[in-house]
């Protein structure tokens, strides 16, 4: 299903391809937002809400014509609902072959312990 | 701050959700893949082919008389994770571009910059118009 929305200069707002994968400190986001550069994304978390954009700059040079495109046009954009289990101050952000890296750390209450048994 | 318990903890499987239902992302490539869009000036072409997560080293580009191939595989991570989301394709690509005329080998440029590879080509000399001379009669 195809997901695309019109802002107000008629640009397509586009949803980023994302993976989410959890492991025992963290869970990592990875969205693919090609075109993007580091300056024209913008992350904000508020309350449980996870909000990422990311402007991409048109390329229309003078000397050439578009002859044939099928790469989707437009901005990203895209919502996350954010559980509470996670540590709001320690989320780091990588921009890397078009790919953005989310890494939301776990709050260290539901991080995993190793339990020790004492013996007796 | 509320934390989870351990009960409800279990009832947020999917902690990390879409607001909207039925958001499913833009699916690149409907008609191949990689996704290009494809300039065209009288000298020169421009390609610009979309590859979040590919690298340089997995990638590929072959000129034979009017066609570029793009190809390559895009590698999915290893690691000890469990996916809550998985929407990103991986393996090996394959796409060809017919151009318009020939073009110079040696001139290609390819540069990847945010997951876009930039292909600059120019006209190969012997496809460009010649003015044939008129020789004059003595």
């Amino acid at each position: 299903m195809r997901h695309e929305q019109e802002n107000s200069h008629n640009e397509r707002i586009l949803s980023p391809i994302t993976d989410v994968y959890e492991t025992g400190d963290n869970y990592t986001m990875l969205m693919e937002m090609p075109g993007v550069e580091k300056e024209d994304l913008n992350i904000v978390l508020e309350d449980e809400s996870l909000e990422v954009r990311g402007t991409v700059q048109a390329f229309s040079p003078e000397d050439l014509n578009l002859k044939y495109s099928d790469r989707p046009a437009g901005s990203y954009y895209r919502k996350f609902r954010i559980g509470n289990d996670i540590d709001r101050n320690s989320i780091n952000a990588k921009l890397s072959e078009g790919t953005l890296t989310l890494t939301l750390n776990k709050a260290e209450e539901v991080k995993p312990k190793k339990i020790e048994i004492t013996a007796h | 701050m509320v934390r989870n318990t351990v009960l409800n903890d279990m009832f947020s499987l999917g902690r990390i959700v879409d607001d909207f239902l039925n958001t499913a992302p833009e699916r690149t490539g409907r008609s191949g893949y990689p996704s290009v869009d494809i300039f065209e000036g009288s000298d020169t072409i421009e390609i610009r082919a979309s590859l979040p997560g590919v690298t340089s080293d997995d990638l590929d580009i072959e000129l034979s008389e009017k066609t570029v191939t793009i190809s390559g595989e895009k590698k999915e991570p290893a690691g000890d994770f469990d996916y809550l989301r998985r929407e990103r394709i991986f393996g090996k690509f394959t796409r060809s571009v017919e151009l318009p005329y020939r073009v110079e080998a040696e001139s290609i440029k390819a540069d990847l910059k945010n997951g876009v590879l930039h292909l600059s080509l120019a006209k190969s000399e012997d496809a460009k118009p010649k003015k044939i001379e008129i020789r004059q009669e003595a």
